[in-house]
């Protein structure tokens, strides 16, 4: 036997060794991990305790507006209030249906929900399904809605705090929002969501039910 | 931790830009070392003389299963976050059929082109800037073409889940093919050898 192994070229004996990954192979069949999920609590701990498990309203409009398209907007919400407003780029999906829906476990998703409940719920979910790089909105559509699209003046503003305010004003506008800037006092509550159809540019009006196609990174 | 570390481990954006550039000036070292920096080697795929290219994509690919195949198998790779190319099925045949024109055309495939043109071949460097042109002219062409760009989607498919059979059975068959393609291209460039060689006498 190893005379006649010792008769073989180096590519013939490459082959060979090929062939033998291959037997291996179909005995071993699949390589991707089956549906059990472990959880390292410490670690998702610690993620919770750092807040990296976190986008907040201000990073999620700066990157609407830019246009980004490496992540996925995710609202949790029921359908009617997904078609009454939904920021700019979402896709709706139910909490039960989450892992049904095509999201990528090597995506980026930035989920939210009206508070901060059901997003942090799903959160937890899909981290225990090994999603890496899942986020929540940090305080949920009511703080988009707050702080992006009728913003206010601090009380007693800082020169910065006026700057800041200055710039949310564009970015408001920019959601179709009203900057709250004392001229047209109103209380928020008798306030009108801005149209759906408000937001200019390619990122926004996904009609509702439709999943947005994202363009991803290829070789 | 499991790879890949783009992204989900060790390394971001940045210093995943600094690791492309080493892997690529390895690929491109590679290639030349091959002999792929000459559009007659590459040409003479075609012509079934040498079938050099054939063989050494071939070995890349089944080099590249087998190991993410046991790689994954002990864990250490984590296939799921593996980015996968979406399927279109039409868009893709005929962007496969361009592609190939051109390289029986220029001589070159993208990559080789850039490696003949950084060892100064002069068809090299003409490759590269039609491959920008191209570039530019596909991009401000895209709206005219985006409908069926984005046809005949598949998602993101798999040969195993296509087929419905095993990973494994996958692997195996794949490495069937590879052995016999290298043994028949091996064949092929003896009988077309003794063909060239008769003619000439």
């Amino acid at each position: 036997m190893s005379g006649f192994f010792g008769t073989l070229t180096l590519n013939k004996k490459l082959g060979l060794l090929l062939g033998i990954l291959g037997l291996g192979a179909l005995v071993l069949g699949n390589p991707y991990r089956g549906a059990s999920v472990t959880i390292d609590t410490k670690e998702l701990g610690r993620i919770v305790e750092t807040e990296t498990d976190h986008v907040s309203v201000e990073e999620l409009a700066n990157w609407i507006i830019q246009e980004r398209i490496d992540f996925r907007l995710v609202d949790l919400r029921s359908d009617s209030e997904f078609t009454a407003y939904h920021i700019p780029g979402a896709e709706q999906v139910a909490l039960s249906t989450l892992s049904e829906h095509g999201l990528q476990r090597n995506e980026k998703i930035i989920l939210y929900s009206e508070g901060g409940i059901h997003s942090a719920q799903a959160w937890l979910l899909m981290k225990a399904q090994d999603y890496k790089a899942v986020y929540m909105l940090r305080g949920g559509l009511d703080e988009w809605r707050e702080k992006v699209l009728f913003p206010r003046p601090a009380a007693n503003p800082t020169a910065e705090q006026t700057a800041a305010f200055e710039k949310m004003k564009e970015v408001s506008k920019f959601f179709g929002g009203t900057p709250q800037d004392g001229a047209a006092e109103q209380p928020t509550a008798v306030i009108a969501m801005p149209k759906l159809m408000m937001p200019s540019g390619p990122a926004g009006n996904t009609p509702p039910g439709s999943t947005t196609k994202k363009k991803k990174e290829g070789c | 931790m499991s790879a890949p570390f783009y992204k989900f481990g060790l390394f971001g954006d940045n210093v995943s830009l600094i690791i492309a550039f080493v892997i690529g000036i390895g690929f491109g070292f590679f290639l030349e070392r091959a002999g792929f920096g000459t559009a007659r080697k590459l040409a003479a795929q075609f012509y079934l003389t040498d079938l050099t290219v054939f063989k050494v994509m071939f070995t890349a690919i089944v080099t590249a299963m087998v190991g993410l195949f046991y790689l994954s198998r002990i864990g250490f790779v984590d296939l799921s976050l593996v980015y996968l190319t979406p399927t279109y099925f039409l868009p893709q045949v005929v962007g496969g059929l361009i592609l190939g024109a051109g390289f029986v055309i220029g001589g070159y495939c993208p990559g080789t082109s850039a490696v003949a043109a950084a060892t100064g071949r002069i068809d090299g460097m003409v490759y590269l800037g039609g491959i920008i042109a191209g570039i530019f002219v596909f991009g401000e062409a895209f709206p005219l073409v985006s409908n069926f760009y984005t046809s005949t989607s598949m998602g993101r498919v798999t040969l195993p889940e296509f087929f419905h059979l095993s990973y494994g059975l996958v692997v195996f068959l794949l490495i069937l093919m590879a052995i016999g393609g290298f043994a028949g291209a091996t064949w092929v460039e003896k009988t077309m050898a003794a063909k060239k060689g008769g003619g000439k006498e």
